[in-house]
């Protein structure tokens, strides 16, 4: 009997961890985007007394400054978004300047930048981080700049290394060989076949950024006015004999749950998206 | 002496899932495979790659994942086929044993080669590591390597090194079996020829019993008693290392061994038409029968099985390959003082233009038939043709007796024989348009309705390479050149689709760029169509490029036959060699 | 081997001098505003504040504060805290061996843990033990460490209360012996270094379980199945063996990783390590520490390297090829 090959959509979207991922992080940026509209309150006002139980007014209760949790919750999703997005757009940007350039060009230049590239990765990422935050100062822009300057080593690889193999490819000779220009050739048969790879390394760069961002708030290295999630736990962890009543499960858990909840929504996503790409690798 | 076989194998099939998890047909690798070993035998299993070979070595060894596998394996008797993964251990490497085709990566590059000799022996006789050692060092000795071999990591070895240290590997144990898997592709000639001296070393020395699976004909002819060639799973024809190599019967054996490049062949390479078969949805019928140059309607349909004839095992439902034209005894004499009406009476010598002429023509062959001028080819060929009468001898074609049929089976003939002259010039009719030259014979034969006959008429032209536009269809014969007016006479000759092309001359008359171009076309054109083509010409240099046969003719006689390797490098009638020295494109004397 | 020492040099040059550059790069100047009585940084404390000029020399030449600093650095003179009025070099040597019982601890449970569960997943690819494995290694590597941290904490030590909530040992405690102390300093060492144990698990298992998969695929395997050889000597001797390669590569990563995760789990469990002592570093902008801890970090996390660099020329006899070449 004769079987039918499915279409390469409907046999990705049976994987249920990618599909899982997929909507997960749909939800995420839905939240963030019509945050004015679900938040109950603005989540700067002081809308309750300090430290309330959840009741109907605040469903997950009050901080220490009488802030309504659930809105700081609600409005922290956009600041995740939104750095994992710049974090990881300023990661990718920056690999592929480099890495591209290094895979291009060859010789001395590739050396000399793989070399820095190999420096930097083995510099341990998080006083590093603590130092140029330490130093740069905090701000939502500073967090997204230091988390790419991070992060764009291990993208530029990747990219050099499929840079590097396309440009030995013939028909990229060929392209020469009719008189193309390093420009033409770039636009028009590199960039195209790197496009799922800095799909990929969009989604892991965010995923990271993420966690990043979430521990530097939580360190105290981000923007203090920027009310993200790892800023809500450190805030919460701040307030003595936290754990000796169950505050924490209203004000602590919920930022927590978020982070992790988003981040395992990328890296599933980005692995759905892996599996699509390397199909060699699916077993 | 009926001896019970020492490996016997039944019925086997070896069916893989699909790769992708979704739905699609199973990969039929291995589907239905019966062979004997005996003891002390070598069997060489050939076929291409994809032909399921790699997939039945490992069958035997029961290394398949669990399900796959069907069918009987008896090993002296005892059934090796429904063992459990822990029965199957002790008997692994003791009883049977194989080598890989990867030499790369057939050891584990973190231990060293001596210590992987080794292993086996630990394992299945919990020998010490002193006395494991000693018998690696007589192992290395065997296979000729040294105990700097031993004490080295695979990474350090070479290709044919490797190669040796897995033999020695694999008779560590003493197996009943050796299964040896493509031990001489990727190496270069030396080393290849001195593990195929190794192997039969192996064999004098030991009883050992030898399968053999590989793609290379040679190293079969020089290891193997009897071979056994696999095609998409099955079994197309099993006999003696003599029969199957060296006088194939099915069509596939008989085109794997042209398709293979030797030092003698001067031919191009031509690979079998068609594509090798999709291991998950393989043709029906017979196997073969889209690749077969003369498959008939029950190939389509039925799969042919395995039968005896005359002394080996064939799967054709034609009994293998077809002798497309036959001919004994022939002669032709004519008289010297004219013919017939001219004839004057009295003594009249008579010329033997052929004397005794016996050959035949296989489906799907080319055959040269070489001498000088006056030699008898042509009338030969004409005779052939039917377009003289022998005066003895019989001619059979597609197993009709051209003598005894009637006008209606002339007719016809027609159509399955086509014959092109030396002149184009000659051959065709000076006033004619392209398009009528090549449309005649549809004509003549009554064949199709104008518009049908014109779309084949555009059909042959493409296939011989002549652009069939409205101008060129209206061109008349004396506005081409030499060369364009032979295409156009191989198009007239096309047109019926002939099973059988007799060609005198074709190209003598052509200068030698058209030469090279219009034999090449020849041969492009019967690779393509499988028919069979011979070949007649006084250019011995020419037709070895395209020849599979060569018979050499001289005063009427044919004096010399044989494959065209043979006949140009070890000519046996003193006639061939003057003809080999004689002639131009060979730079080098004669002895 | 010699290249790989003197890269490691290189890169060690390398962090010092980013160290010693980028405070006096930055906008703002930070160092400067601590000695500027109209900053916000200003240190009042006039003790410090002199130690803090002549160690950072504001005032000189560029190349001479570089040379200073080179010169300190190798002697162990790296400031004084800010904070906490005391040499940042002797507070280092403090805190360091907390941290490296923290990680040493989670990296040697998690590498064990890792390459076992790796091992015996790849074995079984495809069954839904595999899968759950799989799956629970993924959760368990990308949730934030300070997460997985807080849920054992609530669990275990206000919850359960089996396990105390914060600290390297029990404050002002008497011991009897070296017994109760290392008893004592075990019960606090558990939840950090659980957390950081499942941290790190996460990738290790996938790592070893796709290494383990590839290698099954391989020939060798085939052949030594072929053999006749026993279960355990496939998987052990031969397939994990040979996965071993890459894992050591990456454990030099993993250096790196544990220290990273080592910050946030001493500052949530309060933990006497480095980690916490940046952390405070940071909340008072002490910088001298920041600088200092940065460089120590990044010391220990190239060590490793080198470390694991030396093991795999060790355990990859085409390696050791190569690099005799």
């Amino acid at each position: 009997m004769r079987g039918l090959v499915k279409p390469a959509w409907i046999a990705w979207f049976r994987e249920t961890d990618a599909m899982v991922g997929a909507i997960a992080l749909a939800i995420f940026i839905l939240i963030a985007l019509l945050a004015p509209t679900l938040a109950p309150y603005d989540p700067h006002e002081f809308s309750g007394r300090p430290l309330e139980r959840p009741s109907p007014s605040h469903w997950l209760g009050t901080n220490d400054a009488g802030q309504d949790i659930l809105s700081e919750l609600i409005y922290g999703a956009r600041i995740s978004i939104a750095v994992g997005t710049g974090a990881a757009v300023g990661t990718v940007v920056l690999g592929i300047l480099v890495g591209g350039v290094a895979g291009y060009a060859g010789g001395a230049v590739d050396v000399l930048l793989m070399r820095t590239v190999d420096v930097m990765m083995t510099l341990p990422r998080l006083p590093l981080l603590i130092l140029l935050a330490a130093f740069l100062g905090s701000g939502l822009l500073q967090t997204m700049a230091i988390i790419s300057l991070l992060f764009w080593p291990a993208t530029a690889r990747v990219i050099r290394a499929q840079v590097q193999s396309l440009r030995g490819r013939e028909y990229v000779k060929m392209a020469y060989n009719f008189g193309a220009g390093a420009g033409y050739v770039l636009l028009r048969h590199i960039l195209p076949q790197i496009g799922p790879l800095i799909a990929f390394g969009w989604i892991t760069a965010a995923g990271r950024a993420v966690a990043m961002e979430a521990g530097l708030a939580f360190l105290g290295l981000g923007d203090p006015t920027a009310k993200s999630w790892g800023l809500m736990m450190r805030f919460a962890l701040n307030l003595p004999g936290l754990f000796l009543t169950d505050r924490w499960l209203w004000w602590l858990l919920p930022p927590g749950l978020c982070i992790t909840l988003l981040i395992l929504a990328l890296t599933f996503f980005g692995m759905g998206l892996e599996r699509r790409l390397h199909p060699r690798l699916a077993r | 002496m009926m001896r019970e076989p020492l490996l016997s194998v039944r019925d086997l099939y070896v069916h893989f899932p699909p790769p992708q998890r979704g739905d699609g047909p199973m990969v039929r690798a291995v589907d239905g495979v019966s062979f004997n070993l005996a003891s002390g035998e070598a069997l060489a299993i050939v076929g291409e790659s994809g032909s399921g070979k790699t997939s039945l070595g490992r069958a035997l060894l029961g290394l398949h994942p669990h399900g796959t596998t069907r069918g009987s394996i008896r090993l002296e008797g005892r059934e090796l086929s429904d063992l459990s993964e822990q029965k199957w251990r002790p008997l692994r490497w003791r009883r049977l044993a194989m080598t890989v085709q990867g030499v790369g990566t057939a050891f584990d590059p973190v231990y060293r080669i001596g210590e992987q000799i080794a292993e086996p022996l630990r394992e299945h006789f919990a020998l010490s590591v002193e006395a494991a050692a000693v018998r690696v060092h007589e192992l290395a000795q065997q296979v000729g390597l040294e105990q700097r071999h031993l004490r080295a990591y695979p990474h350090q070895l070479s290709g044919g090194e490797k190669q040796r240290a897995m033999l020695a590997m694999a008779l560590s144990c003493h197996p009943d079996v050796l299964i040896v898997d493509e031990p001489t592709s990727g190496q270069d000639a030396l080393s290849r020829a001195r593990l195929i001296a190794l192997l039969r070393e192996l064999r004098r020395e030991t009883s050992l019993s030898l399968l053999l699976i590989t793609h290379d004909l040679a190293a079969a002819a020089q290891l193997a008693d009897r071979v056994a060639v696999l095609y998409a799973g099955r079994l197309l024809e099993v006999g003696t290392n003599l029969d199957v190599l060296e006088r194939p019967r099915h069509p596939y054996t008989w085109g794997l061994l042209n398709a293979y490049p030797s030092m003698t062949t001067a031919r191009d390479l031509r690979g079998i038409r068609g594509q090798s078969p999709d291991a998950a949805d393989p043709p029906a019928g017979c196997r073969f029968h889209p690749r077969c140059t003369q498959a008939e309607e029950i190939c389509r349909r039925v799969e042919p099985s395995l039968v005896e004839q005359d002394g080996r095992l064939i799967a054709c439902h034609l009994g293998g390959l077809g002798i497309l034209l036959q001919a004994w005894d022939l002669h032709k004499a004519f008289s010297t003082n004219g013919r017939g009406a001219l004839a004057r009476p009295g003594t009249a010598e008579q010329v033997e233009a052929v004397r005794r002429a016996s050959l035949q023509v296989y489906h799907g062959e080319v055959v040269a038939l070489v001498g000088e001028t006056g030699s008898g080819k042509t009338t030969l060929g004409r005779l052939l043709v039917g377009l003289l009468k022998a005066d003895a001898g019989r001619v059979v074609f597609e197993g009709q007796e051209l003598a005894t049929m009637g006008k209606q089976s002339r007719k016809a003939l027609r159509q399955r024989i086509q014959f092109i002259a030396q002149d184009p010039f000659d051959a065709v009719s000076p006033r004619l348009r392209v398009a009528e030259i090549v449309r005649e014979p549809l004509d003549i034969q009554g064949i199709g309705h104008l518009a049908e006959r014109r779309e084949k008429v555009i059909g042959v032209l493409r296939a011989v390479g002549l652009s069939p536009d409205e101008a060129f269809l209206r061109r008349r014969a004396h506005e081409l050149s030499g060369g364009q007016l032979q295409r156009v006479a191989i198009a007239r000759a096309l047109v019926l689709d002939p099973r059988l092309i007799v060609a005198d001359e074709p190209v003598s008359m052509l200068d030698a760029s058209e030469q090279a171009k219009v034999i090449n076309l020849l041969k492009e054109i019967q690779n393509e169509r499988g028919m069979g083509l011979l070949i007649i010409s006084h250019d011995l240099a020419l037709v070895r490029k395209v020849a599979d046969r060569i018979l050499v003719m001289r005063q009427g006689e044919i004096v010399e036959e044989g494959p065209a390797s043979q006949i140009v490098t070890q000519p046996r009638h003193q006639y061939t060699r003057a003809l080999l020295g004689a002639a131009p494109a060979f730079g080098w004397k004669l002895g | 081997m010699k290249s790989r020492v003197a890269a490691y040099l290189l890169t060690v040059w390398a962090v010092l001098t980013l160290n010693f550059i980028l405070p006096r790069l930055l906008p703002g100047d930070p160092l400067s505003s601590l000695l500027d009585p109209e900053s916000s940084e200003y240190v009042f404390d006039g003790e410090v504040r002199a130690a803090l000029e002549a160690y950072y020399g504001l005032d000189r030449p560029l190349l001479d504060q570089y040379l200073a600093y080179l010169k300190g650095a190798v002697t162990g003179d790296l400031g004084r805290s800010i904070l906490l009025n005391r040499g940042v070099g002797e507070l280092i040597l403090s805190h360091l061996p907390w941290t490296l019982l923290l990680t040493g601890t989670a990296l040697s449970l998690a590498s064990v843990l890792g390459m076992l569960g790796g091992a015996e997943a790849a074995w079984r690819r495809g069954t839904s033990t595999d899968r759950l494995l799989t799956t629970a290694s993924v959760i368990a590597g990308n949730a934030p460490v300070y997460f997985v941290g807080m849920i054992l904490l609530i669990i275990f030590g206000a919850e359960l209360k089996l396990l105390p909530l914060a600290g390297g040992r029990t404050p002002f405690a008497h011991y009897d012996g070296p017994l109760s102390a290392a008893a004592d300093m075990g019960r606090h060492l558990v939840l950090p270094a659980l957390t950081l144990t499942l941290g790190l698990l996460g990738t290790k298992f996938l790592l070893v379980r796709n290494n383990v998969v590839g290698i099954l695929g391989e020939d060798f395997m085939l052949v030594a199945r072929a053999k006749g050889l026993k279960p355990r000597r496939l998987k052990w001797s031969h397939a994990l063996r040979n996965a071993l390669l890459p894992f050591v590569a990456h454990l030099a990563a993993h250096a790196g990783l544990a220290m990273t995760g080592a910050v946030f789990i001493e500052t949530l469990f309060d933990y006497p390590g480095m980690g916490r002592l940046i952390f405070q570093a940071v909340g008072a902008r002490d910088y001298p520490v920041i600088q200092g801890v940065f460089l120590m970090v990044a010391l220990v996390v190239l060590s490793a390297n080198l470390a694991a660099d030396w093991l795999n020329l060790r355990l990859d006899p085409r390696l050791a090829e190569e690099a005799r070449k």
